[in-house]
């Protein structure tokens, strides 16, 4: 089991879309027993819609 | 299409083209100079607007091309060099404890999307872009703002991915931690 220090940073790079597929699955296990974890990674396609509307 | 008439209309964005140029620049004079290249590109090549993105999407589209150029040059200059420091990870050692649980894990925040009809919500926003590090800012922003792709990023400023996806990861634990300190934890903003 990775941790939340590990996932949190998996997810960031997720956002710019580079993930073996070994890790996102790790990642996707994570996520199924982490509520903290599932709220930042809700968070942090929010802060990318936010910029997007920023930038509006 | 009256020429004054287009010119005016390229003018009015000015002070949003500042604002973005001078979050990616952090440098007045040179915000400056971009957003009046930019304003003179537009003039010049008004015949190349077709009308079927807003003029302010087109005039950013020409600021990205213009603080882009801006940043290759920038790069090249001894100042810059911080980037290399701005990609330590320690600083962030804080939000996690020894076994790597977070601090304080994120909370739900309600339904942020309504927060995105709201103009204070963007000053929050931005509030929280201007206490960034430099160099991060300008990553992120042109990550997320500019929308470049990692590799374009990567051959810009001359950094390995790696060192991107760290800045990028810096960039949004500080993004998301300002965010919930000043705005969803306050009342009222469902969080």
């Amino acid at each position: 089991m990775i941790t939340c220090k590990e996932a949190s940073r998996a997810l960031s790079q997720m956002q710019d879309g580079e993930l073996s597929y070994p890790l996102y699955l790790r990642i996707r296990l994570h996520l199924l027993l982490c509520d903290a974890c599932t709220h930042f990674a809700q968070q942090l396609r929010f802060l990318h819609r936010a910029m997007q509307h920023y930038r509006q | 299409m009256a020429e004054p008439d287009f010119a005016s209309r390229c003018n009015s964005h000015r002070s949003y083209l500042l604002r973005v140029a001078m979050l990616q620049l952090r440098d007045g004079d040179l915000a400056e100079d971009v957003v009046q290249d930019t304003l003179l590109a537009a003039l010049q090549g008004a015949t190349g607007f077709s009308g079927r993105s807003s003029l302010k999407t087109w005039l950013t589209g020409i600021l990205k091309h213009k603080i882009v150029d801006a940043i290759r040059r920038k790069a090249r200059e001894p100042a810059f060099a911080t980037l290399e420091e701005e990609c330590q990870l320690d600083d962030f050692d804080a939000l996690f404890d020894d076994s790597g649980h977070w601090e304080n894990p994120p909370a739900e925040w309600g339904d942020p999307e309504a927060q995105l009809a709201r103009e204070q919500f963007f000053d929050i926003v931005q509030f929280c872009l201007e206490k960034l590090p430099p160099n991060t800012a300008r990553v992120f922003m042109m990550r997320e703002v500019m929308e470049l792709t990692s590799d374009e990023i990567c051959k810009e400023l001359t950094i390995t991915s790696t060192n991107l996806w760290v800045i990028l990861y810096r960039a949004r634990l500080a993004l998301r931690e300002c965010l919930q300190q000043n705005w969803f934890a306050q009342t009222g903003h469902g969080g």
